[in-house]
């Protein structure tokens, strides 16, 4: 199969977690930080308006958009991301990202999570290889 | 004057035991459903099988369930009241805690039956002027091989304490 070609998109994948995919990305992790699924906790200690998202469910959402459009052609071999804003419960996340190098082995990819409104609350940058 | 205590900044450089996790097909398919999934590979043993695998593949960042367990499988009275690991929280004056940059590199693919062991080591911490105050930022760094020695991932982690 052949590589995606330097400047092309993946399909933007909208994902809007329920506290049911939160509850479960925490307990299939053994994630305990109550702020993805006490409320009251997260409220009136940290001062939240809600439960956040998870950033490593972010993540995963990033590499997800990457891998789906890739399919076999190629692998991930390296993934950096980092959080600009929080995503709380309720917060459809739109996952997408292009092609910034590609190679006879591969390619790079720059990777975001953004709100309807614009907000980016996850960028990421990512390689894949055959 | 920073909020970095010298007895904070004693837990730089500091290394942890190594764990061990047993990775079962139950753990593969629960974090696989939990992150929406839908690859048989990663449920299906025959389908696992026919891409030459012998039983089914854990998704590329399952390697966080590893690292996670290493911190938190701890009895409850080893646990902030946040639920985070006291182990991994240095003495700082902060409340409350979220997570910072994470960098992967990607090695051998987990499969069930897999014993995957974690290094980790609590790397560094400094201080940043946040807009609501002072931010300290711990870097934690994990090592994963598989049973036959193999590198599954490297990954660091940076946690912030506002």
């Amino acid at each position: 199969m052949s590589l995606p070609e330097l400047g092309t998109e993946a399909p933007v994948q909208a994902r809007t977690p329920t506290a049911l995919d939160l509850f479960m990305f925490s307990a299939s992790s053994w994630l305990l930080h109550r702020i993805h699924y006490d409320a009251p906790f997260t409220i009136e200690h940290d001062g939240h308006p809600g439960l956040l998202i998870h950033g490593p469910l972010q993540g995963v959402y990033l590499v997800q958009t990457a891998e789906s459009w890739l399919g076999e052609s190629a692998r991930l071999r390296s993934v950096s991301y980092r959080h600009l804003a929080p995503a709380y419960l309720g917060d459809t996340l739109e996952c997408g990202g292009h092609v910034t190098a590609a190679d006879d082995e591969g390619v790079e990819m720059e990777l975001w999570a953004r709100k309807p409104d614009g907000t980016v609350t996850t960028t990421g940058k990512a390689r894949f290889e055959r | 004057m920073g909020i970095i205590t010298e007895e904070a900044r004693k837990w730089a450089d500091r290394e942890y035991p190594p764990f061990e996790m047993h990775v079962s097909a139950t753990d593969i398919a629960k974090f696989a459903h939990a992150t929406g999934e839908t690859n048989p590979i990663h449920f299906d043993r025959a389908v696992a099988q026919a891409a030459g695998y012998h039983d089914v593949v854990a998704p590329t960042l399952f390697t966080y369930v590893v690292r996670m367990h290493a911190s938190a499988l701890v009895p409850a009275d080893q646990l902030e009241p946040d639920g985070s690991p006291s182990a991994d929280v240095p003495p700082l004056p902060t409340k409350r805690a979220m997570a910072g940059e994470t960098a992967v590199e990607v090695g051998e693919r987990v499969v069930a039956g897999d014993v995957i062991t974690v290094e980790k080591r609590l790397a560094d911490m400094y201080e940043k002027e946040g807009r609501s105050g002072p931010l300290v930022f711990v870097d934690m760094e994990f090592t994963f091989t598989n049973q036959r020695g193999e590198l599954v991932a490297r990954e660091t982690f940076t946690r912030i304490y506002r």
